[in-house]
């Protein structure tokens, strides 16, 4: 039984998820209440809640050392404040991207707002999480927040039809990691993960038991489904392409963010000393990640399907940090995550700006034909932001793999280090072929996009370009936060 | 523990299980015996919302009927939830109290919400 | 200062028009890159009385180029009175050709990008001569070479154009490879590209040698036989020497400008610069010498049976090209700096006034349908009058004075090569004379040859064509008199001072000046004997030299196909080497490399990307099959590590 100032104080410590949660729920309170422009006026009070959150979040940071809340269920940290700052950029810049992609919609309904805020919620949960119950807890509010929005145009087949899929297959993922939850507290007799790691440190003079490592693989699935890592990214295609694309922008920035976090937390807190089993794992879907990433996507013929594999190849690389281990594996995680961020905004919104007289995003690669002679401010944007993916210098792009092969270098891994290059020469060739079809191809007669970008999108726009671009010029800060934040996950 | 003791734990629910089909069957055969029947064909239909078991699944149904069922089960489960809490509330104390206001409150804002947005009309 | 204006005017006025040229129009190009060029010209005879005259050399640093470990090389100018000579040679001649393409390229609708080019040129070639390290030499080299590519290929839509830029850059490159190897060699000896740390620490090294497949090679001998390959490229000497007739497909001012004035000097200039080099590489002198010596027998003999007015005066050119290159060898560097000053100005000369005559026979070229146009443009004949008086060595022209010395010299070295040289050299001069009267007689004189219309339409070039003529004329006439002292007499040592060095005991210029009196007028004599049997043969009609020409047939036939040699290098290097280029193109290349590499992956990797694509099914059973079967393999992997462990 806990008392009662103690429940105060850290209702008090994590006041930023509280006041989140708050927020949500008054939000839609007085979002129901509102008869005209609700999305619009829920936006602003969506944004503002973030930012609030955001800042709380960021007061924490000065507190100094990690703090343990409610029982040692949650634990606040410079790891914990980067990956919220992440993800809170993620999902402001969804909200920026929804008003211009759904807000003068008919289904423009300002439960995206909503729902966002809850499933942000639920990512700070997760990435707050010390628990293997609060890992759920967030989890569950997460994808069930991301269900719904995968599905959030129930108008179109097709967003039904991703947000079942998206459903059915989270609903099995869950199923796999709650199994290996229970097995691992059958075999530890805990779910916390301070005394997992305890646990795991005294049998490992002897021989950590089968059924924890059994365990640990139910649990990395059920993560490797939310990261979309091979061969549990099955969806991903599927959602990007059918989901609304901000909801897609919003799945390819936040949640990833939210699941990488959390597997650094079970890896490396939980089952840190187990490094060496795990790692051929994470190798494997990491590598498997990478090469499907990069091969799958080169005979896409539709921009979102393409931008999902992407996002498998991207996060095979992130992976290889934590295959790599240490804190030089996490800062290179870290910051790749980072930069993929950003680089992910911008694409997504250059690519909004982009519609039809209906007001309806362009989907397909060759609609992108002859976008450089239309607007080429948002042509050579887009531009930037895809050499940067595919890694070209002196881009952000470019430092974030940079990173990443130093640490895998550092390591040792010489012949992974050649494959993640190999990789991503191939998968250039998709991004190449983007730049391609905007600046030489020639659009087809009937072609009647033209590029309407929102004052909200050049906000996105805008800065993710210049951080592309000027990251050359600092990129210490960056690096040196995700050093600060990888040494304190521990 | 022998097995004989360990049956013997399980006597009484043997004698539930007695009992109940005892009464279900007594009901069943009452009725049966006393009703007065005169069937029609609405009356033969399995369920009055109109749905017949056995014809194509792929129906157009009222969504209505399923929008007060999850309605109802939500209210439902949080009576499951409530009766022990008040049962044990003298044991738990105030941070019990205060966790179910938490819950209720939730519960509050999301009922506000299916009434503003008209869940519980059925026109 | 002064010496960084007058180098980087011409870049200047180059990336003006060349980036803006569209935007300012033709008129204004014309000025700009005429103004650039005539301020430089002046700057650079400024520059020539402070450094020359009155002995102020310097090393102007401009920035830093390349830091490297220990080695270095700066961009900076360096004025010593070798480089302002050039330099002056260079702007002036520049300048001039500048004004005349103002007029005659009047009608050409890219005349803008012409001018920009001329400029470009311009200053590449002032940073050659200028260039304080080998490094920077060799920016300049290329960049001469660049120039003069784009300027022979200026037109474009001739197809013969194209093939000659091709064939000089080719050729060039030849040569280019030997300079950038005598410039490794260089290094390896010296360790540095300054020129002042390798000229001041020569006498260290002159009897350094290379091991090179168990063969002793003098080390700088090599270095100097390398960088003369460099120099015959870019000189046009015997060998490679067979782009320089081709180039005249360009525009006349640019034959004027980069092939007789100044770029086929560039080795000249290598050469003497280098002299403190060469001065303990005798062997390599004694190459310089023959090669010098053949060519300009070799180059006036086929000079002699051209029609071509412009190959005429090109094949000229390589002839008095060699006769700079045996002055070298003879380590005559005064007297070949002095032939290359006074050649620049009557040849270029004679190339403006052939322009000119190009130009009032409406692009006419063949000299047997010219003739008969003496009166008509009475000023052009005069200039061309006065630029063969020049280059045939008469009395108190240019040529003169600076041919003879060089001959003088070459007899006064008194060696086998030397006299060779002498001889060989008296010969072509013989045969100078010759064609410039055939030249003269067939393209002026006698019964008009081409058809009315051209007749009719002759006419005087304008005054910016004619301008530039006469300067250049008083240059051919005066030049020679006026520098002799500098260059060659009594007052040399105080002028070269530092710039040129000869090892005591060499200074043939010296003993030139104290050769017995028929070696001083043998030149002269055969110069006059040449204009009166020219004049016998040409004066009377063609039939005459028909007749001579049948008569001396193989000899003829042998001058007249320029000994053969393009036929000779077409079969023994272009036809193989075409041959195996195709092999590898085509199954080297195409079929093995591209076929198995680049083509093959990227086939493979579509196919791949197909069968991925095909897996990804749409149907919802299948994904979470996929992620049972990833599941299971994982746990199955897991297992059987841990009983195999």
């Amino acid at each position: 039984m806990m008392d009662m100032t103690t429940i105060i104080t850290d209702l008090y410590m994590a006041r930023a998820d509280v006041f989140l949660a708050c927020a949500a729920l008054i939000l839609l309170a007085v979002g129901v209440c509102l008869k005209t422009r609700a999305f619009h006026r829920i936006a602003i009070g969506g944004v503002t809640a973030l930012v609030l959150t955001l800042i709380m979040t960021l007061q924490q940071d000065n507190s100094g050392d990690s703090i343990t809340l409610f029982g040692d269920m949650l634990v606040y940290d410079r790891f914990g404040v980067f990956m919220k700052v992440l993800v809170s950029i993620g999902a402001i810049s969804a909200i920026f991207m929804g008003v211009r992609d759904l807000g003068d919609h008919v289904i423009g309904k300002f439960e995206y707002v909503i729902l966002i805020l809850l499933a942000t919620l639920g990512m700070n949960i997760m990435i707050s999480s010390n628990n293997m119950l609060s890992l759920y807890m967030g989890l569950e509010l997460q994808s069930l927040a991301l269900y719904i929005l995968a599905a959030f145009n129930r108008n179109s087949l097709t967003s039904s039809e991703a947000g079942l899929k998206y459903f059915i297959l989270g609903a099995l993922s869950s199923g796999m990691l709650l199994f290996g939850i229970s097995l691992i507290y059958g075999y530890t007799g805990t779910t916390s993960f301070p005394l997992i790691a305890d646990i795991v440190l005294i049998e490992q003079t002897d021989m950590v038991s089968m059924g924890m490592l059994v365990g640990l693989v139910f649990i990395l699935v059920g993560l490797a489904f939310k990261i979309s890592a091979v061969p549990f990214h099955m969806w991903t295609p599927d959602v990007y392409q059918g989901a609304p694309s901000s909801v897609t922008a919003f799945f390819a920035m936040a949640p990833k963010m939210a699941a990488m976090a959390l597997m650094a937390r079970v890896l490396f807190s939980a089952f840190g000393e187990l490094h060496s089993d795990w790692a051929q794992i994470i190798f494997a879907i990491s590598l498997a990640s990478m090469a499907l990433g990069a091969f799958a996507g080169l005979v896409q013929k539709n921009l979102y399907r393409l931008l999902a594999y992407s996002s498998i190849g991207h996060m095979g690389y992130a992976l290889l940090g934590y295959f790599v281990g240490g804190f030089t594996g996490v800062t290179a995680t870290l910051v790749y995550l980072s930069i993929y961020l950003v680089m992910t905004a911008g694409t997504f919104a250059m690519i909004l700006s982009v519609r039809n007289k209906d007001n309806v995003a362009a989907t397909n690669l060759n609609e992108f034909a002859g976008l450089s002679k239309k607007s080429p401010v948002v042509a050579y944007g887009l531009a930037i932001m895809l050499f940067s993916m595919a890694g070209i210098p002196p881009l952000a792009g470019f430092f974030g793999k940079l990173y990443i092969f130093k640490a895998v270098l550092d390591g040792g891994y010489y012949t992974l280090a050649v494959l993640g290059v190999c990789a991503s020469v191939v998968a250039s060739y998709y991004y190449l072929k983007l730049i391609k079809i905007m600046f030489f191809d020639q659009p087809s007669a009937h072609d009647d996009y033209v590029v309407a970008p929102s004052r909200l999108l050049r906000w996105v726009g805008v800065p993710s370009v210049l951080f592309v671009v000027t990251f050359i010029f600092y990129p210490d800060w960056l690096v040196y936060e995700a050093t600060q934040a990888a040494l304190s996950l521990r | 523990m022998n097995s004989g003791e360990f049956l013997s734990e399980y006597f009484p629910i043997l004698v539930f299980i007695a009992i109940a089909a005892g009464i279900s069957i007594a009901m069943i055969v009452g009725s049966w015996i006393s009703g007065i029947r005169r069937p029609d064909r609405e009356k033969l239909t399995p369920y009055e919302c109109g749905f017949d078991a056995f014809t194509d699944a792929r129906h157009k149904f009222d969504v209505r009927f399923y929008l007060v069922a999850i309605l109802f089960i939500i209210f439902d489960l949080e009576i499951a939830f409530l009766f022990p809490w008040a049962v044990s509330l003298g044991e738990t104390g105030v941070f019990a109290f205060w966790s179910m206001m938490v819950f209720l409150g939730v519960l509050t804002i999301g009922f506000i919400y299916e009434w503003k947005k008209g869940a519980l009309d059925w026109e | 200062m002064l010496g960084l204006y007058a180098v980087f005017l011409p870049l200047a006025t180059f990336a003006i028009t060349f980036l803006f040229g569209g935007f300012l129009g033709n008129r204004m190009v014309q000025f700009v890159t005429c103004a650039g060029l005539i301020a430089s010209a002046v700057l650079s005879c400024l520059l020539f009385h402070d450094v020359a005259l009155l002995g102020n050399t310097s090393v102007e640093p401009v920035m830093i180029w390349i830091t490297s470990g220990n080695f270095n090389a700066d961009w900076a100018v360096r004025l010593d009175t070798l480089s302002v000579v050039m330099m002056c040679v260079i702007t002036i001649v520049s300048a001039c050709v500048h004004l005349y393409s103002v007029g005659y390229m009047s009608h050409d609708k890219a005349r803008a990008r012409f001018m920009s080019y001329l400029s470009l040129f311009t200053f590449a070639m002032l940073m050659l001569v200028t260039a304080d390290n080998l490094i920077q030499l060799f920016f300049g080299w290329e960049g001469v070479g660049l120039a003069s590519y784009l300027l022979i290929g200026f037109w474009n839509h001739k197809h013969s154009a194209n093939r000659a830029a091709m064939k000089a850059f080719i050729v060039n490159r030849v040569g280019d490879l030997g300079l950038a190897l005598g410039i490794f060699t260089l290094f390896m000896i010296f360790g540095s590209v300054q020129f002042d740390t390798i000229f001041a620490s020569v006498a260290q090294f002159k009897h350094e040698t290379f091991e090179f497949w168990g063969y002793e090679i003098h080390a700088l001998t090599l270095a100097c036989l390398l960088l003369f390959i460099g120099a015959c490229g870019k000189s046009a000497q015997l060998g490679l020497h067979t782009w320089l007739p081709d180039a005249m497909e360009g525009p006349t001012p640019v034959s004027a400008l980069i092939h007789a004035a100044t770029m086929v000097t560039a080795g000249i200039f290598l050469v003497a610069r280098f002299s403190p080099v060469y001065e303990y590489a005798p062997f390599a002198l004694e190459v310089v010498t023959y090669i010098g010596a053949l060519t300009a027998i070799v180059a006036a003999t086929i000079g002699m049976t051209q029609f071509d007015i412009k190959r005429v005066i090109a094949y000229s050119t390589m002839s008095q090209l060699g006769y700079m290159f045996f002055a070298l060898g003879v380590s005559a560097y005064g007297a070949a700096m002095f032939h290359l000053m006074t050649h620049a100005f009557f040849k270029a000369l004679l190339f403006l006034g052939a322009g000119s005559v190009i130009h009032a026979m409406s692009n006419e070229q063949d000299m047997r349908k010219m003739g008969g146009i003496w009166k008509k443009i009475p000023f052009t004949y005069a200039m061309m009058w006065i630029g063969s008086l020049a280059l045939a060595g008469i009395p108190l022209f240019a040529g003169y004075f600076s041919k003879d010395m060089v001959l003088e010299a070459a007899w006064a070295d008194q060696s086998a090569h030397g006299n060779l040289a002498y001889w060989l050299g008296v010969t072509a001069a013989f045969i100078t004379a010759f064609y410039s009267w055939r030249l003269i007689i067939m393209t002026f004189h006698g019964k008009p040859r081409a058809d009315e219309k051209t007749m009719a339409h002759v006419h005087e070039s304008p005054f910016v064509m004619t301008l530039p003529l006469f300067v250049l004329a008083i240059g051919a006439c005066g030049a020679g008199y006026v520098f002799y002292e500098l260059f060659v007499g009594h007052d040399r040592a105080l002028f070269w001072a530092d710039a040129l060095f000869v090892l005591t005991g060499n200074d043939t210029v010296e003993a030139a000046h104290h050769v017995p009196m028929w070696v001083k007028k043998t030149p002269l004599v055969v110069a006059v004997s040449g204009i009166v049997i020219a004049t016998l043969i040409y004066g009377t009609g063609g039939k005459f030299a028909g007749f001579v020409s049948r008569l001396l047939k193989p000899i003829h036939a042998l001058f007249f196909n320029k000994y053969y040699i393009d036929e000779l290098y077409h079969g023994v290097f272009q036809k193989p080497l075409i041959a195996l280029g195709r092999l590898f193109t085509k199954w080297g290349d195409q079929k093995m490399i591209n076929g198995l590499g680049p083509d093959g992956i990227a086939k493979i990797s579509q196919c791949g990307s197909q069968i991925l694509s095909k897996i990804q099914t749409g149907f919802v059973y299948h994904y979470a099959f996929m992620m049972m079967v990833g599941l299971i393999a994982i746990i199955s992997w897991i297992f059987y590590q841990m009983v195999m462990v």
